[in-house]
């Protein structure tokens, strides 16, 4: 009697398992209420990389819902997965989304599976959609993002730097040794808050400040230096060698502890204290700063990468974009990014998420600190591209290594640019 | 017989062959990407008609085999979905240009023979097998020493053996980025010598990355080694005793010979746990670390292991068929060192 009671407490117990397993369809993907009904024909899926603005694109959707009737389900991949890694995987299981995000470079992989945008009324209305020579307009920018050298303007006020004035190595370095001098009497640990730590920090030296080698100063669309690189590789040794001027400059007035050591986390409280004049990121640091309890209050801005005479621009521009995807519902989709470009959309992302708007009709100044600053460059046309983000992929992970051992000494200026010549070389040719 | 055999042969025909064009028809209906919700029920009942035909089938050789299979079914389909079609999956797409999304063309052993010629995987290789070696001896000899302690009859050992054991329970990633902390913040201000952390070059990262493993490891196998200390019988132990042997005598004469079993289990767990590591290694350094001139490169993969390095080949750059032969390669590696392990194991427990 008992062993049939057991037998039946164990077939139980199987039962309930594998309804738990049929039922977690969804995957590590962390999906709305609705989200895996969605595939079968209620309303589009839009999978959204950026876990900060999870809130703040649902609401979105219930937005949309309650203006038009029709459902968008949001689906947010991050933290520690990547969006691309998990599209293979929804790929794979033919689980598409209709809407997802991806990086400029990544479009390759895609071909083919994209929907052509081109010819929709939001693309008048902006200088930033992803164009593809073979695919057309696939990208939908949904917010822009900016990195140079971010200010502390009551710092440099104080000492008496105007950060409209650094546009040449010369102006820089005379400004970064008045900075210095007076360092005890402004509080600063260091003029630059910059770190070259590879292993958590490669993504920062490694994509965004070797994409000042690749855009500082060039205009939205040129891609010299970039075409230059995914030739095989090439980088241009006059550029480097002043590009490696400048670092040498940022390494030697820099916190060591935060330059080989460092963390992000780090980076930015020393920045939120007070405690460095510059630092090496861009406005996504914006909420790291404000949130800080040794934040008082003062305004901060972005200063360019002048490491050569006359550089005067700062990156600014989508990192990444939605794409639609071809085999889904693609008059859903457009019919949705097209409300996304317009005004009640743009209210919730710029002023409750906080993103900078890239359409030009857009009126919402975002309640991002850096937002004045970065609307100034875009408003002047002084803002570059982000082609870092078409260099091949995993290219960071070696030129951080060269950054990091240039910041420690073991290299000088010219090893650094050559090493650097020859890591890019032998990744692209391996 | 006969006459019974005749009658059951028309519904075991009739099974067999309803069975298999509903299990085709399901097959089918979702090749092509049908979206009919009947199509799994049909693919189970077709397959139960099959496995129904064959049992009644008049013949009663293959009944016993067939029930046995019916059993294994679940465990057999869930291996095979999730190892075999796994492996032969991933062999396919080593050859072709496979980006994890899908494959354009054949390539070939172009993958195989481009891996070899790419000195940061060679490199990988390299100071995997050293760190395999370092760990074999370090970790062993640690547990042993820790194994030897915690036999010895002091106060508190229960707390000391579960203290020993408690870094393991410890996910390795975790653990890397305690540690990271430790030897960037801590270590430097304790060591004041110490201008960077030790994590910030090539040669002492992989030591530190030796620490923190045997750290998280020996208690592990210390455990394994107490079991091992713990069944020297008693009365071989007291005769040696009575002889006036020493305990240095006693250890190298008595126990050990006695633990060589457990010695080789040890060795070889040691051995491919190291092969596989990854975790520690992704969290502590991610790789990172410069060689200055490796066959006439610049690495930038210092301390970069095996398993790392695939990780990285196939999701960092985006290059997910040869980061898949490099697997295959690391597949090969290791069924060469079980297999080796197995028969090593097989002859000790025979001559016991």
């Amino acid at each position: 009697m008992r062993k049939r009671l057991l037998a039946v407490v164990l077939a139980a117990a199987m039962a309930v398992c594998l309804m738990a397993c049929g039922g977690s369809s969804s995957g590590s993907a962390a999906s709305t209420g609705e989200g895996s009904g969605a595939a079968s024909g209620e309303g589009i899926r839009l999978l959204n990389g950026k876990p900060e603005i999870d809130t703040q694109l649902k609401n979105l959707a219930a937005k949309y819902k309650e203006e038009t009737g029709k459902v968008v389900n949001v689906e947010t991949i991050g933290g520690d997965t990547n969006a691309s890694d998990e599209l293979k995987k929804m790929y794979q299981a033919d689980n598409m989304p209709d809407i997802f995000v991806i990086e400029a470079n990544q479009a390759a992989n895609w071909d083919g599976l994209l929907a052509d945008l081109t010819g929709e009324a939001w693309t008048e209305d902006t200088d930033y959609e992803l164009v593809d020579e073979k695919m057309g307009t696939i990208g939908f920018p949904y917010t822009v993002e900016a990195t140079a050298l971010a200010y502390n303007a009551e710092i440099l006020e104080k000492a008496g730097v105007d950060p409209a004035s650094l546009t040449s190595p010369a102006a820089w370095q005379k400004a970064v040794e008045t900075l210095d001098s007076k360092k005890d009497e402004l509080g600063l640990t260091a003029v630059f808050g910059w770190c070259a730590e590879p292993a958590n920090l490669g993504w920062s030296s490694g994509t965004h400040v070797f994409a000042q080698y690749l855009d500082a100063g060039l205009a939205q669309d040129d891609t010299t230096y970039i075409d230059l690189l995914n030739d095989g590789g090439k980088i241009d040794e006059a550029r480097m060698k002043d590009f490696a001027a400048f670092v040498g400059m940022m390494n030697k007035y820099s916190d060591p502890a935060l330059l080989i050591d460092g963390t992000y986390d780090n980076q930015v409280a020393g920045f939120a204290a007070g405690k460095y004049a510059f630092v090496t990121q861009g406005n996504w640091i914006n909420g790291g700063v404000t949130g800080s309890p040794d934040y008082t209050g003062w305004a901060m801005g972005f200063a360019p990468y002048a490491f050569e005479d006359g550089i005067d621009t700062i990156i600014a521009g989508p990192p990444s974009f939605w794409t639609v995807y071809s085999d889904g519902d693609v008059d859903a989709a457009k019919e949705f990014l097209q409300w996304v470009s317009d005004d009640s959309a743009q209210d919730i992302l710029v002023n409750e998420a906080g993103l900078i708007s890239p359409f030009k009709d857009c009126s919402f100044v975002a309640a991002d600190p850096f937002a004045e600053s970065i609307k100034g460059y875009m408003d002047a046309g002084k803002t570059s591209g982000w082609h870092t983000m078409l260099k091949k992929d995993g290219l960071q992970n070696k030129t951080c290594q060269v950054f990091a051992d240039y910041a420690k000494g073991a290299l000088d200026e010219d090893a650094f640019v050559k090493t650097m010549g020859q890591v890019i070389s032998s990744y692209y040719n391996n | 017989m006969k006459e019974d055999s005749g009658s059951k042969k028309l519904p075991a025909l009739i099974c067999l062959i309803g069975g298999a064009i509903l299990l085709i028809w399901a097959l089918a209906l979702d090749f092509s990407g049908s979206k009919v919700g009947y199509r799994g029920a049909l693919l189970v009942i077709g397959l139960i008609g099959i496995i129904m035909g064959l049992y009644i089938f008049p013949t009663l050789k293959y009944h016993r085999t067939l029930v046995y299979v019916v059993f294994l079914f679940p465990l057999l389909f869930a291996f095979v979905v999730t190892v075999i079609i796994p492996l032969f999956l991933g062999l396919f797409y080593s050859f072709t240009n496979w980006n994890g999304i899908r494959y354009t063309e054949f390539v070939g052993v172009a993958n195989y023979a481009r891996m070899f010629r790419q000195p940061s995987f060679i490199w990988s290789i390299l100071i995997t097998a050293l760190f395999v070696v370092f760990n074999m001896i370090l970790v062993n000899l640690v547990a042993f020493l820790l194994a030897l302690l915690c036999t010895s009859k002091l106060k508190g050992m229960g707390f000391f053996r579960a203290s020993y054991f408690l870094p393991n329970l410890i996910g390795g990633i975790v653990l890397g980025y305690i540690w990271q902390f430790v030897f960037s913040n801590v270590a430097t201000k304790i060591f004041s010598g110490m201008k960077y952390s030790m994590l910030s070059s090539t040669g002492t990262a992989f030591m530190a990355i030796i620490i923190v493993y045997v750290w998280q490891y020996a208690g592990y196998i210390m455990l394994i080694y107490i079991t091992g200390l713990n069944t020297v019988p008693a009365e071989v132990l007291e005769a040696s005793n009575i002889d006036g042997a020493n305990a240095i005598q006693t250890l190298f004469q008595i126990k050990i010979p006695m633990i060589a079993p457990t010695i080789t289990i040890c060795t070889f767990l040691t051995l491919t746990s190291a092969f596989k590591q990854f975790d520690v290694n992704l969290s502590l350094t991610n790789g990172t670390g410069s060689v200055a001139d490796f066959l006439g490169q610049y690495l930038t993969n210092g301390t970069q292991m095996l398993a790392l390095n695939i990780y990285n080949t196939a999701v960092v750059e985006n290059e997910y068929a040869f980061g898949q032969a490099k697997a295959f390669l690391f597949f090969i590696i290791l069924a060469c060192v079980s297999i080796l392990q197995v028969r090593i194991s097989n002859k000790k427990e025979v001559e016991l």
